[in-house]
Parts: C-alpha cells; structure tokens; sequence
C-alpha cells in the first residue's frame, strides 16, 4: 500500500469520525444515536459490496459503469421469480446467478471485442434496463411498472441480514487483498499493461478475471439492493447508482487510471459518503437540495483527487 | 459518393420497414406523397435537438472526450427559462438567462476536464446527475408552460423555425468548421494529445471551448425543445445524451477521436430519429404480436447500436491504417 492511499485512509478514518460526531450533536431528542450506528450496516452493504467489485476493475484502469443496469435486469429476474411463486432461495440464487453471469459477460465483451471498458459499459447501460423491462411486461401480467413482493420471506437478506453479509464480503475483501494474488495482478496491470506483458503475464487475462471475480462481490450486491426495496421498478431501479460507487472507490484512494488502491480505503469511502448524505437529513436539506448537494460533493471529490494525480500524470507524459 | 448513395440507401430500407410494420396502406402513389410529408416533418420536428446537439457531440467525440450531461443541460436551460413570466420580455430576459446558464454548465465540463484532468466520462456522468438535481431544485415535481404564453415562441417548435435554427448551424458552422485550422487543431488533440500539447496546441483551451460551446448548443436545442413542447418538467429529456452519442458514434465518429465529420452525424441522427419514429408508429403490430411493448426495443437497441458503431468504426480506421501501411 502506496504512502497516498496511507494518507486517504488517515483522512477517511477522521473524515468519518467527525461526521458521526457533528451527527451525533445534530440529533433531535427522542433520536437513538445507537439505533443510527445499527443502521449504518444494512444501509450501506449494496453500495461497498458493488464498490468492491469496481474497485477491482478499477485497479486494473478499467471501469464498469452498467452496474445500475445490472441490478435492475437482476432484481427484475429476481421480482419475476417470487411473484410467480418459486422459492425465496431460489429467487436469491437466480439472482445473484444472473448479477455474476452480467458482470463476467461484461468483462468477456471488454477483452475479446478490445474495444474500452467505459464504452462497452455505457452501451450496457440502456441495453440491460430494456431487457429488464421486456422481461417484466413478458413475464408479470398487467406489469404497470413495478413488480411489488409482498412476502416477508423475500426480503430476509436485504433487511435481516445485509450487515452481516456486509461483515463477511468486506473481511473477505481485505483479507484477499493482503494475502490474494489476484489484486496485485490487477494492480499491476493498472500500472503498466506493458510490463506485464513482457513479465509473461496475459494483460486479457487479468483483466476479465477482475470481472469475474469482482462479479462475485457484485452478486451479493444485486441481491442485497433487490431484497431491500419493497417493489422492483425495472425502469427506475439503482438510477444514479454507478456514480455513488464510483465516487466511492476513488474517495477511497483508488486512482481511476489504475495501478493504485485499496479495498479497506473503498469501504471507509462508502461509510463516508453515506454519512454525508445522513448530515444532510438531519441538517434538514430537502429531499431534492440533498441530491443535488450530494451530486456536488461527489464531483468535487473526483475533481480533487484527479488533479492530485495530475502533476503524475504529466511526469508520465513527459518520460 | 458510393458512399453517399450506401447511406441513403440504408435510411430508405429502414423507413420501408418500418412503414411496413406500421401496417399503412397505399393504394396510389398520390395516397403516399401527403404521408411522406407529413412523416417527414414530425421526424424533423422530433429529431432537430438531437442534430443541433449531434453537432457539439461530433466536435467532443473528435478530441477523444465525451459529454453525458448534454440532456440535463437542456433540461436545466429549459427549466431556467420557464421560471420567468411569460410575455415579449421573455426574450429579453428568459432566452439570455438560458445561454449564460447553458455555457456556465459547459464551461464547467471543460474547467472538469481540462484544467483538473478529470476522464470526460465521469466528469460528465457527475455533472449529468448534478445538473438534473439542479432541475428539481427548480421545479420541484411541477411541470411549468409558460412558452405557449409567450408571442411568437411557438415558431421554435414549428418546422420552419426548427429547420432554419438547423441549417443555419449546419450550413454556417459546417462550412467554417469544414475548413478551419481549429478543425485541425481538435482532431490533432483527439489523434494524440501529448504530440499536440508537444506541438504547441493549447490544449486545454481547445477543451473548455468545445465544452462551452457543447452548453450553447444545448440552448439552442432546448429553444427547440421548449417552442415544440410547449411545457417542461424536471425530468425532460432524460436518455437523450445516449440517442445522440449513438447517431454519432454511427455517424462514424471515432470514440477514441482523432477523426469525424458533420455528414456522417447527419446521417447518424436520421437513422435514430427513423427508428424512434418507427417504434412508435409500430406500436399497434407490437401490441398484437409482441409480450411486451415495442418501445422497450428502444433502449436495446441503442445499447447493440453502441457496440456495434464503435466496433465498426474502429474495423475501418484498422483497413485504412493496414492500407496506409502497404501502399507507404
């Protein structure tokens, strides 16, 4: 772990406990500051889960942004199998079959077309929501737009237990990281396509494998964001979702060109975020003030950070 | 002009198709003329602020950038606009208002992308929610009309309005465009920026006023838009920057820039605006024939056209570097 990333995560560790703090003093009587640190778990799973899956991608100087899409194509997958009756197991796996199986195609389209990530995955932006929409008016009668589960039992891993899923991916995330071999590949490769391939590895290779394998964080996402909400709406599901990840992963010290970064910086990066927009409530923005503020914190962190990299950059340009 | 008459000859099989899915009938070619009329001038209706925004598009997509926020530009200049009172100030007041707001949003892409480094992707991406929760700061959830209250505005949304803001742009800033050092200039920058910025380009000046004059599009686009609608809500126009990047990119533009011209985004932005058109004229075949409604084709469409345009554009530069090859 490179002296910047060090640096962020000093900075995102303070970040967040000044945010707790100033939270804590905004809190109106009556309010739980336990019951708010409860939550924080369940709350932010799908985004750090999601946001560990890029950040793998990210590593390697690629990017996905049809991750919005995704989950709504597989929450969409997920609403038509518990509205037609098959078992809450069998939903959840079939969804988090399909999130993997849209990442992986994904990451297989990137190498084999060689065309770049940003691009393959903005054309899966509306390409994934109008299947997903086909396959709600196909499949649901009446569709009128949102596929509602009524059933409690739907909705266990999302409600009940996505702190704890949390717990496990994120332990597993940066376990992986300090002893996996798979994310310096991808590091690697983010720093010098090049040099890997004169080392003997396959830049192709790597590359797909940070779809793949990121593709399993990402399926516990998809499975976590379609159990929480209480009706999948294909159309409107996750909008605006791949940005917060985003954010999130480069706030965390991720470099968006590649080569640098760290999954435990990701993760205090979602908690930062989400303690951004839980200041806004309490600080009594309102519901539309809070997205647009919250769209102008998340770009000036990209822009700052992106200018910080900038003098690199140059140098890199210059050698 | 081979190419030329391809082209042509792909928009005429499109329409056919589509007219034929439509299940319109013709029993005389005099049955024919009033309906191509009349198609014609919804399809330039409906499509003149993807061309005035294709135009913009071409010139980013040239220097290798990108602009997603297009459509919430519009919508923010149009939802600037529809707070002011109608009546003859309204130009005076509302139409100036909209294009210091549609360069300022331009001008902010450009500062994103050249001054701080910022991929034009995720700049753009940012700014595209940034600016559309703008939108609903201003609205809120209410749709405003005060366009068909103000004299004379509704010429905007009218063909021959629509059709002289489109040709002017065209003409005028195609010709100078055509044959300007600056043309050269942004495709040196798109080609290979290090050499450019090692020639002595300005670089980032290039950048921040191809994304300035992205935001004047955009207002010269959401005059059209609103002269045409009448009306305007926070959530306008939402996945239009993906109808234009599409024409575009089918137009033969380049992502990774470096080349691109008017003619093919021309092209590009009619066959779109055909199959939108399309769709909805086949919404009655799709109802019989189809589970679900045609118009969710759309989305997927655009997203096979994407992969499609961008692998055949980068197919044709590989023959014609591969031919440079031999014949140098």
């Amino acid at each position: 772990m490179g002296r910047p990333v060090r640096r962020r995560l000093a900075f995102l560790f303070a970040g967040n406990l000044i945010l707790l703090f100033t939270i804590f003093a905004l809190l109106k009587e009556g309010s739980s500051f336990t019951e708010i640190l409860g939550r924080i778990g369940p709350d932010i799973a799908p985004a750090a889960l999601a946001a560990f899956a890029l950040t793998g991608i990210i590593f390697t100087g690629a990017i996905d942004l049809s991750i919005a899409s995704m989950i709504a194509l597989a929450g969409t997958i997920f609403g038509c199998f518990a509205t037609r009756g098959y078992s809450p197991v069998l939903s959840f796996a079939i969804c988090a079959a399909s999130a993997w199986s849209l990442m992986s195609f994904n990451g297989l389209l990137v190498t084999r077309l060689n065309m770049p990530a940003i691009i393959v995955t903005l054309a899966g932006l509306p390409l994934y929501r109008g299947i997903a929409l086909i396959i709600a008016d196909s499949f649901i009668p009446n569709f009128s737009g949102n596929i509602s589960v009524h059933s409690d039992a739907y909705h266990s891993p999302g409600k009940l237990y996505g702190g704890w899923i949390l717990l496990v991916g994120a332990s597993v995330a940066i376990m992986w990281e300090s002893f996996g071999k798979h994310p310096r590949l991808w590091l690697a490769l983010g720093n010098s396509p090049e040099a890997c391939h004169l080392m003997g590895l396959q830049p192709r290779r790597i590359l797909s494998s940070s779809f793949v394998l990121g593709g399993l964080f990402f399926a516990a996402a998809a499975v976590l964001y379609a159990t929480r909400v209480q009706a999948v709406e294909p159309a409107r599901m996750a909008l605006g979702f791949e940005l917060q990840v985003i954010a999130a992963v480069i706030l965390g010290g991720t470099n968006i060109f590649g080569g640098e970064g760290s999954y435990l910086g990701t993760f205090l990066g979602v908690l930062f975020l989400y303690l951004i927009s839980q200041l806004l409530i309490y600080a009594g923005a309102s519901a539309y003030l809070q997205d647009a503020l919250t769209g102008a914190i998340i770009l000036i962190i990209i822009a700052v950070d992106c200018a910080l990299h900038r003098p690199l950059k140059r140098m890199e340009e210059l050698s | 002009m081979k190419r030329a008459t391809i082209l042509l000859l792909i928009l005429l099989a499109e329409i056919s198709f589509f007219t034929a899915l439509s299940g319109k009938q013709f029993s005389s070619a005099a049955d024919l003329l009033p309906y191509l009329q009349s198609y014609f001038a919804d399809l330039f209706i409906q499509s003149a602020p993807i061309l005035i925004l294709a135009f913009g598009m071409t010139i980013v997509l040239m220097t290798a950038g990108i602009d997603l926020s297009v459509a919430s530009i519009v919508a923010l200049v149009a939802c600037v606009m529809s707070s002011f009172p109608a009546g003859p100030n309204f130009y005076w007041t509302a139409l100036p208002a909209g294009l210091a707001v549609g360069i300022s949003a331009g001008l902010l892409n450009g500062i994103l992308i050249s001054r701080l480094d910022v991929p034009p992707i995720i700049a753009t991406l940012g700014t595209m929610i940034f600016f559309r929760g703008l939108c609903f700061v201003i609205m809120g959830d209410l749709e405003k009309s005060p366009f068909l209250d103000v004299p004379g505005y509704h010429v905007f949304g009218e063909p021959q309005g629509s059709l002289a803001i489109v040709i002017a742009l065209f003409v005028a800033g195609g010709l100078y465009f055509a044959n300007s050092l600056w043309r050269r200039e942004l495709l040196m920058i798109g080609g290979n920026r290090i050499a450019a910025r090692y020639a002595g380009l300005r670089v980032e000046r290039r950048l921040l006023q191809i994304y300035a004059l992205v935001g004047c599009l955009a207002f010269l686009a959401a005059v059209c838009f609103t002269g045409r609608n009448g009306s305007v809500s926070a959530s306008a126009l939402t996945g239009l920057e993906l109808h234009v990047i599409v024409a575009v990119v089918l137009g033969g533009t380049r992502v990774q820039g470096g080349n691109g011209t008017i003619i093919g985004t021309i092209f590009g932005v009619l066959f779109i605006a055909i199959m939108d058109e399309g769709l909805r004229g086949a919404a009655i075949w799709g109802a019989r024939n189809l589970p679900f409604k045609i118009s969710h084709l759309e989305y997927v469409m655009l997203g096979l056209l994407l992969v499609f345009g961008v692998w055949l554009n980068n197919l044709l530069q590989q023959r014609t570097v591969h031919k440079a090859a031999q014949h140098g």
